[in-house]
């Protein structure tokens, strides 16, 4: 069967890294896509820790090789090539529009943390709990806003989920103009410095998996 | 995701956040995403784990 690693544009030569299990990487071109897969026995690859670190690593080395890159998810694998083509014919279009909107730009994840939770209220009654319940979560998703709405303002795309959550605040991944990862970075810096409290944690830059999809369009 | 609770927080969330990606993003052809961790924030599982244990290890820096 068939493990697809990336849909890219612009790929020249294959970078000279290994796939899952040491396979060796092939390019399958269609039409204007060029589709990296590798080949390899038995119905269903594994998830382990070691294959998707391989996935990541040939994904990363294709973006660094490509005007724009698709990451594709680790998930079911191709019974054969005739599957994969039939799969990528079905949504030419759409994927399409998706490298166009990635083309030149990475994606950077940002979680904050928060400080440990709040003493529980003295609460006088199931009513009053509930109220200072309900207070908190407002208050952490007022924070999380004030956090992520300056940041999605320097990315072209952003994904957030409010996630009230006790200690994880902010969960997001801002896709971002490659010139403009410094001022990202910069600004990450500036709500540390005023937060510092909270945990900051940005990662990336990431080849773009969390703009790949063109359900996300 | 091997235990390895020497490893410096962010340095385990960056691990985290690659992990999720590859299963939980990018882009899907089929129709059919099946795969055990669809839909499961690993982060978010996985900071619960570390968060645990560094707590913890708060405690017992700060001794009896």
């Amino acid at each position: 069967m068939i493990h697809l690693y990336a849909i890219a544009e612009g790929l020249g030569e294959l970078p000279a890294v290994e796939g899952i299990g040491g396979a060796e990487l092939r390019p399958r071109a269609l039409d204007d896509l060029e589709l990296v897969v590798s080949e390899h026995d038995g119905a269903e690859l594994e998830p382990t820790e070691e294959a998707v670190l391989a996935h990541a690593r040939v994904v990363d080395a294709l973006a660094a090789a490509s005007s724009a890159l698709l990451p594709a998810r680790f998930t079911r694998t191709f019974e054969d090539e005739a599957a994969l083509d039939s799969a990528v014919r079905g949504q030419l279009d759409d994927l399409r529009r998706a490298l166009s909107r990635v083309r030149g730009r990475v994606e950077l994840g940002l979680r904050v943390i928060g400080a440990s939770e709040d003493a529980q209220p003295e609460a006088a009654s199931g009513r009053a709990y509930m109220e200072a319940r309900l207070e908190a979560v407002a208050r952490a998703e007022g924070l999380a806003n004030d956090l992520h709405e300056p940041l999605a303002a320097l990315a072209v795309e952003s994904t957030h989920s409010i996630t009230a959550k006790p200690r994880l605040l902010v969960s997001a991944a801002y896709l971002v103009d490659a010139d403009d990862v410094e001022g990202f970075r910069g600004k990450v810096a500036e709500l540390e410095r005023a937060h510092p409290e909270l945990t900051f944690v940005c990662t990336g830059p990431w080849p773009p998996y969390s703009f790949a999809s063109p359900a996300a369009t | 995701m091997s235990e390895s609770p020497d490893r410096p927080l962010e340095q385990q969330i960056t691990l985290l956040e690659l992990v999720d990606r590859v299963l939980n993003k990018g882009v899907v052809l089929s129709g059919d995403i099946t795969l055990s961790v669809a839909d499961v924030d690993l982060v978010y599982v996985g900071l619960r784990v570390l968060l645990a244990s560094v707590g913890t290890l708060e405690r017992l820096h700060e001794g009896p």
